[in-house]
């Protein structure tokens, strides 16, 4: 009868048991591509990397976007850490550095030459005082997408270049009877772009950097309220409902020809080509944010590129590395290209004809972008964007000002500069 | 009536149609239903997560009665000291809330090793389930004749066998009570599956269906064809079982 | 007969063992958590004292959530219960067949056991300003002045998510108050017919003062439940516009997750085990009358 009791306890005992030990070489992966084509475009990169060394198993995990960022976070602090996982670069990549959770891949780097495969401007992210922490895998910059036969339609026949062109042309646009630009703001990430571009715009550089690090900023530049008055002026050109819509309702918006232009992220562009209407593709052009006569660098682009890290506690640093420079080189970033359309950092990757024109332009900018600045959410520290998101979305729904949002964002400034 | 069921009806029309279709009129019905949808549905996931909730929910509720059953049973009927105190010590669960645990949890899964696993939802549904599983079956086993079991007890049975043979048998009608009550709590929990959880590999319907929504690229009408999907085997069980779901649920009368 | 005695005890140590382990532990460890700082991805703790209570007393944000918890839990009894209780008494009334009485019994409480998140992104789609169902319905009958972005709104997002909740829960306290009908003694019915009593004086007279206990019991339920919601909000608004919609449950995983200061959040905790666990005695003692 006991034998019972024993069997009962041992399933007691069964759930709190821990694992097995593994025999091979295993490293776990984690990115954030929860949805086709993607998933098995990681898939294939594993397989691929199995075959070439027989004794690495990959193990993948992914996290959706949206819960990504605090996942990761509190995933680092377990023992169930990956050994090669997806990052922003930026600070919150930076964090994750100081706490000594990265590892520094520079060496590895140089030993056979492979940094220099890579494009440089598209590596200085990833650069923490003076070390190489990641490698990117793919590109991302924010531009203006608009529908070339409604600009036309409207009569305007360049894109425009100034923030004044610009207005104008909204002007124009708004004319014909509709709301110009397309905008989902539900997740307020799609306002960060926004403000990024324009405070890097009416601020000078050093300031922006300094006010980004939480452990000094001070936010308290009036050139942040003047950008907040440039968005202001934005406002009556967005569609309806903008705060209750998901970026990419609007962005269905966009394709049926409800709106002229939004504002978008590079890598959509290969989204809007496989899920557009018929043609879609071709009928569209791109250009960066308007230049504004603020004191910040204006030929500077918002987006950064996004890539991917390894565990400084990994257990097989040799195989890690080595993965993250597959996953990254010039092999996988040709199926990356054809599978997604989108761009690693690898330098010459594509010749002209062999893309879309509008993938290809943009792509350009990207590359000969004098500097790319660091998407807002995910620069700032956590409480800061916290307070800054939520008056933002408010400005938006016009129930307060420039100054109020200025005095809120300095107030939580204050608040967490005391933490350090 | 038709407040609660249009809704119902609503989804379950638009998870039928083309994307295209939905924005241009929600209200229509669908040119031709459009079955994809919920192909897409389950291959983008549902399989998956389907498997999960299966898994998770059967063993945690297979062990919570099992360890509940025992415990009500001997703190009913067998010779135990400190029983008042180990009934309310147990019983006394029911009174806090999972909330107030969620962070130290994590904390203690992490030390464990087994964040990120099955374990960590299984354990914890199996602990929050027993103080509610113990207090619908002790009322039971309190209150049945002891008859039977004395004749037993002379034939030289045991009591483990006296339990098995005797007692589980006629209380059949509390164990679909606690299991079906317990059921529905497990296979509709959400916060320690998204806290506890991280790999898109292990999650449940309830978590998967809201990280669904989240991808850059939401696919609408599939979406819509999830909350069907999520929320069909639930109904199709109470259709079939309406009794003794009421009688599992007014037995409690705790929320899930 | 001593070894037998001995044995009964592993009956329980199971049960008991998990009880301790991870309900009675984790609680205890919260109270002492909420006066450390930390964070999860490293391990350095600091003590802090009272800091976390004083910080969260000091901001704003963490009385619009326990207001939003009260005011949840305020609409939640006066539908579920009051509603409810309406509605049970038609049921069980004999206003119609009992055939029909089943059916419509069934159908309420069918919400009731559709996951929170499947009933949340229903929602969420019918308050969808541009194809949602309500704006739809709005436009249908000609109250388009009345459409809005009814979760983006700071004016109705709170309420909205409040007017899921009892879509949802409404059947399921209806049923458990046609349960304790069903169990009053019909005789106590024919003699009041006898008086001559319609079925209004029968439901005040008789039905209600009947169900009392239970009437006690799922309103100390629908209370408590309103300081445990936390899916819903997650997944509507995820505590916007303008944290507008914030309740204890989101205020303490933005604090413990997405900021990253467990210790603060296992203050909120704190304060959501007081509520709850306070309003839990009251339970336990309406059971014991009951």
């Amino acid at each position: 009868m006991s034998k019972k009791v024993l069997a009962i306890l041992l399933v007691v005992a069964f759930v709190f048991s821990s694992f097995v030990l593994a025999e091979t070489v295993n490293l776990k992966l984690l990115h954030r591509w929860t949805q086709e084509p993607d998933k098995s475009f990681f898939e294939e990169v594993v397989k691929e990397f199995e075959a070439m060394h027989p004794d690495v198993n990959v193990d993948i995990q992914t996290v959706s976007n949206d819960s990504f960022k605090e996942k990761i976070t509190v995933m680092l602090g377990t023992a169930d850490a990956p050994d090669i996982f997806f990052t922003w670069p930026g600070e919150f990549t930076n964090r994750f550095i100081r706490a000594g959770r990265v590892m520094d891949i520079t060496s590895y780097m140089l030993e056979d030459g492979s940094m220099f495969e890579y494009v440089g401007s598209q590596l200085i992210p990833f650069v923490y005082q003076g070390a190489l922490y990641g490698l990117p895998y793919r590109l991302d910059g924010k531009v203006f997408v608009y529908n070339k036969e409604m600009f036309a339609k409207a009569g305007i026949d360049k894109a425009p270049e100034t923030l004044d062109e610009f207005m104008e042309d909204l002007e124009k646009l708004a004319a014909l009877g509709m709301k110009p630009i397309a905008f989902g703001n539900e997740r307020p990430w799609a306002v960060s772009h926004y403000i990024a571009a324009l405070n890097q715009k009416s601020v000078p550089e050093d300031v922006w950097e300094k006010d980004i690090d939480p452990a000094v900023g001070t936010w308290s530049h009036p050139g942040y309220v003047e950008a907040l008055h440039i968005y202001e002026d934005l406002v009556p050109y967005f569609n309806d409902y903008t705060n209750a819509l998901k970026h990419d309702q609007a962005r269905v918006a966009f394709m049926q020809g409800q709106h002229a232009m939004m504002y978008l992220e590079i890598v959509e562009i290969p989204e809007i080509g496989r899920n557009g209407p018929e043609g879609f593709i071709d009928k569209i052009g791109a250009f960066p944010f308007p230049a504004t006569d603020g004191p910040g660098n204006q030929s500077y682009l918002v987006g950064y590129p996004e890539g991917f890290v390894v565990n400084s506690n990994t257990k097989h640093p040799e195989e890690a590395v080595a993965f993250l420079k597959f996953l990254t080189g010039r092999q996988m970033g040709r199926l990356e290209l054809e599978r997604l359309g989108w761009f690693n950092g690898i330098k010459n990757l594509v010749t002209p004809d062999e893309v879309k024109p509008i993938i290809y332009e943009t792509t350009q900018l990207i590359l000969n972008s004098d500097r790319m600045v660091n998407w807002l959410d995910s620069s700032l520290h956590a409480k800061i964007w916290a307070v800054y998101s939520v008056e933002l979305q408010k400005l938006t729904d016009k129930v307060t000002t420039p100054e109020k949002v200025m005095e809120a964002v300095k107030k939580i400034a204050t608040e967490v500069r005391k933490e350090f | 009536m038709l407040i609660i069921f249009y809704p119902l009806f609503w989804i379950i029309m638009n998870s039928l149609k083309t994307s295209t279709e939905l924005f241009i009129n929600s209200f229509a019905l669908p040119e031709k239903p459009l079955f994809q949808n919920y192909i897409d549905a389950w291959n983008m996931g549902f399989s998956k997560f389907f498997f999960n909730s299966i898994l998770v929910t059967a063993s945690s509720v297979a062990v919570t009665v099992l360890l509940s059953a025992f415990c009500a049973y001997a703190l009913a009927r067998l010779d135990i000291k400190f029983k008042n105190l180990i009934l309310y010590l147990i019983i006394g669960g029911l009174l806090l809330s999972p909330h107030s645990a969620l962070i130290s949890l994590y904390k203690i899964f992490d030390a464990l090793n087994i964040y990120n696993t099955y374990f960590a939802m299984i354990v914890p549904y199996i602990a929050f389930r027993i103080p509610f599983a113990v207090f619908l079956m002790y009322g039971y086993f309190k209150d049945f004749p002891g008859d039977l079991e004395d004749a037993a007890r002379i034939d030289g049975c045991s009591t483990l066998k006296i339990f098995m043979r005797i007692v589980m048998p006629i209380s059949k009608p509390i164990i679909a009570a606690t299991t079906i009550v317990s059921s529905i709590f497990t296979w509709n929990e959400f916060i320690f599956a998204l806290v506890f959880i991280e790999s898109e590999e292990l999650v449940t319907i309830p978590v998967g269906l809201s990280r669904f929504r989240d991808a850059l690229q939401t696919n609408w009408t599939g979406m819509m064809a999830g909350i069907v999907l999520a929320s069909l085997p639930m109904i199709i069980a109470f259709l079939f079982m309406s009794k003794s779901f009421i009688r599992g649920l007014t037995a409690g009368s705790v929320k899930g | 007969m001593n070894k037998k005695k001995y044995f009964n005890y592993f009956y329980v140590i199971p049960a008991i063992l998990f009880v301790l382990i991870f309900v009675y532990f984790p609680i205890i460890m919260n109270f002492y958590n909420s006066f450390f700082r930390m964070t999860s991805y490293s391990d350095t703790k600091t003590f802090v004292g009272f800091a976390h209570y004083i910080k969260m007393f000091n901001d704003p944000i963490f009385y619009t959530a326990i207001k939003n918890n009260f005011l949840y839990a305020g609409f939640s009894i006066l539908f579920q219960v009051g509603l409810g209780m309406i509605l049970a008494i038609l049921l069980e009334g004999r206003f119609i067949g009992k055939r029909i009485g089943t059916f419509f019994r069934n159908s309420l409480f069918i919400p009731s056991i559709i996951s929170i998140p499947a009933v949340a992104l229903l929602w969420y789609f019918i308050y969808n300003p541009q194809i949602g169902l309500l704006n739809g319905m709005l436009d249908l009958v000609g109250l388009e002045q009345l459409k809005t972005a009814w979760l983006a709104n700071p004016k109705t997002a709170i309420y909205s998510v409040i007017m899921m909740s009892q879509w949802q829960y409404t059947g399921y306290i209806m049923v458990l108050l046609i349960v304790s009908i069903q169990k009053i003694p019909k005789e106590l019915y024919e003699s009041a017919v006898i008086d001559g009593a319609n079925e209004f004086q029968k439901a005040i007279y008789i039905t209600i003062p009947s169900i009392k206990s239970m009437l006690a019991v799922t309103t100390i339920i629908t209370f408590i439940g309103s300081f445990k919601l936390f899916s819903e909000i997650f997944i509507m608004t995820g505590g916007g516009p303008y944290n507008t919609t914030q309740v204890l449950g989101t205020y303490m995983y933005r604090a413990a997750f997405k900021f990253d200061e467990m210790g603060f959040g296992s203050a909120v905790a704190v304060i959501i085990f007081a509520i709850t666990f306070a309003i839990s005695i009251f339970q336990l003692k309406s059971f014991k009358t009951t």
